[in-house]
């Protein structure tokens, strides 16, 4: 998995590199748009994370002209400005995700994994995690042979991490998704949600299926 | 009493006064002298010739020509005080419509070279001095703001990267935890910061369209069900009236939430929150309130100010950024609307949000 970083901010260009090879990627990095084009038409990579406010040429501009030439490698897209319409904006020309500066780490690594899965997403309508199922038609859930009441909102939820199975979700990740909040409202929502799902799901049950990794988000998975 | 009324009444009793001197001015004229030539020429003759009626006769004439001459001296006056008076209102009314949101207007001049001009004029230049430094004070504001940011996500990725590394001992592992929950904090205010500094020089573009708002509301509920629960708060949606507005569904479930986690924030174990969604005339009104500690009045009209902490607050005792209900604020006023807090005798917090209605067929 090889994945083209844009920044021109060199610390924060070098931990992210750090923080996507510890997870397993092959990471190279350019400081300019030009460069950038130059690089993701010369090699083939799994996804690009681009800055958009880089000298010269900018991420938005980039990300055109890779899609005019057809070039559909995912994009995630990284911004300080953090403007609905920039979000907007970058989505209509052709990018696949937004993050907004400051980001944590884990969720910029969490959105360029589920980047590289976006396209191989599961399409069954029975979505399973060890001896838990969710059917995504009736909206039932069972462990156990147990059937499992699930609100609106938990239903949502627990969809979305049995989705993402395996893969660590970040908090506005989850408010993105769930809650289709794009902002951060400074809440403890998902802290508190997810507490419910997993007094549901995991309280009478073993092994324990949702697990929290610290300081960054959930993740569902079988084994910690 | 103003300018008008009393250059009217100066200008009536001088009316009134030259009117008297006029009045006493043609009586010597018409009839002292005339009367005392005629004494002059008839004195030899006939004594009886004096009429004694001419005195009173002229008296009868000065007030009751005077009288209706003053009074139609003071129509007069009271109208002429307008015509001259009212570039003066004009200028005024078009000073009041001006305040810290449109500074770039100007008033207009007459070009008739008058004082007026010249006073429009010297308005018109401390306008475009105000207007200067406020938008200074913005761009510094948002400059700042995006400024931050980079070294902020340096900062918070350096330290993300620092926890990841298993060698840390407890000590050194707890010191880049407390760093983190700083930076978030951080992270918090510098966007609110950003935010309101956008809002404030305009370049927040609302995504308008026609919203259900009792949905919101609704939505809003469940997520208030769910703050609530670990200090088992009593939640209660007493009213929830089916209302359109025409509003940014984004920015409206910000403000919702918002007010929603402040009535829990601020609220006691075993306290409760109640919201209501109301029609009130053409104006959908959103109320909310909260048990707690209640807001002093003195500290009531301060609540909105950015970074204003009440005495609640202090301490650490709640967390948050000290500018969620200045960007309530901004988002009610951005569409339109009004919001009040009001805390009464029993301790009770009651945010009233009021936005005009759309109605949908």
């Amino acid at each position: 998995m090889r994945v083209l970083v844009v920044e021109d901010e060199k610390k924060t260009a070098s931990f992210v590199r750090k923080a996507l090879q510890a997870e397993g990627f092959a990471v190279d990095i350019c400081h300019n748009g030009d460069d950038a084009l130059a690089a993701a038409s010369a090699t083939p990579f799994d996804a690009l994370v681009l800055d958009i406010m880089l000298p010269g040429r900018d991420g938005l501009g980039v990300l055109r002209v890779l899609r005019e030439r057809k070039n559909m490698t995912p994009v995630l897209l990284l911004s300080a400005r953090g403007e609905v319409n920039e979000r907007v904006e970058g989505l209509n020309a052709g990018a696949d995700d937004y993050l907004p500066k400051p980001f944590e780490l884990a969720e910029l690594v969490a959105r360029v994994r589920a980047l590289m899965r976006r396209s191989g997403e599961n399409k069954s309508t029975t979505l399973r995690v060890a001896d838990l199922t969710l059917d995504t038609l009736t909206h039932k859930a069972q462990r156990g042979g147990a059937e499992i009441e699930l609100t609106a909102r938990e239903y949502r939820l627990l969809e979305f991490l049995m989705r993402s199975a395996g893969r660590l979700c970040g908090r506005m990740m989850i408010l993105e998704k769930v809650w289709d909040y794009n902002f951060d409202p400074g809440t403890n929502l998902v802290d508190v949600y997810v507490r419910r799902v997993r007094e549901k799901i995991d309280a009478n049950f073993e092994p324990k299926l949702l697990h929290t990794v610290r300081g960054s988000g959930y993740v569902l998975k079988e084994t910690p | 009493m103003t300018i008008r009324t009393r250059l009217s009444l100066w200008y009536a009793s001088i009316m009134f006064i030259a009117l008297m001197v006029m009045g006493v001015l043609l009586y010597y004229q018409l009839v002292i002298e005339p009367r005392q030539e005629a004494q002059r020429h008839h004195r030899e003759q006939d004594e009886e010739s004096v009429d004694p009626d001419v005195f009173e006769d002229v008296t009868g004439i000065v007030f009751s020509c005077g009288i209706p001459a003053a009074l139609l001296a003071v129509a007069g006056g009271w109208w002429l005080m307008k015509k001259s008076l009212s570039p003066i209102a004009s200028l005024t009314r078009a000073t009041e419509r001006i305040t810290a949101q449109n500074l770039g207007e100007r008033l207009s001049r007459t070009d008739n070279g008058d004082e007026l001009d010249r006073l429009t004029e010297v308005f018109n230049s401390m306008l475009a001095r105000l207007d200067d430094s406020f938008n200074r004070i913005r761009e510094f504001t948002l400059h700042a703001s995006h400024e931050l940011k980079t070294p902020l996500t340096v900062l918070r990725g350096e330290t993300e990267t620092a926890l990841r590394d298993e060698s840390l001992s407890l000590a050194e592992r707890e010191r880049a935890d407390s760093q983190l929950e700083e930076l978030h904090r951080l992270t918090k205010i510098v966007d609110g910061l950003t935010l309101l500094a956008k809002a404030d020089a305009g370049q927040v573009a609302l995504n308008l369209e026609v919203i259900p708002l009792d949905e919101l509301v609704r939505d809003n509920f469940a997520d208030l069900q769910i703050l609530a629960e670990p200090q088992a708060i009593k939640v209660e949606l007493a009213a929830c009236e089916k209302i359109s507005v025409r509003g940014d569904r984004h920015r409206l479930r910000q403000l919702l939430l918002n007010l929603a986690d402040n009535a829990v924030k601020y609220n006691q174990p075993q306290g409760t929150v109640t919201m209501s969604l109301h029609r009130a005339g053409d104006v959908a009104e959103f109320k909310i309130s909260n048990t707690g500690a209640g807001i002093p009045a003195e500290v009531l009209p301060r609540v909105f100010d950015r970074f204003y902490r009440g005495d609640a607050a202090h301490g650490n005792a709640v967390d948050g950024c000290g500018l969620g209900l200045s960007i309530a604020q901004w988002i009610v006023s951005a569409h339109n609307g009004s919001v009040k807090i009001e805390s009464g005798s029993a301790k009770l917090v009651t945010v009233t949000v009021r936005l005009p209605i759309v109605e949908t067929k």
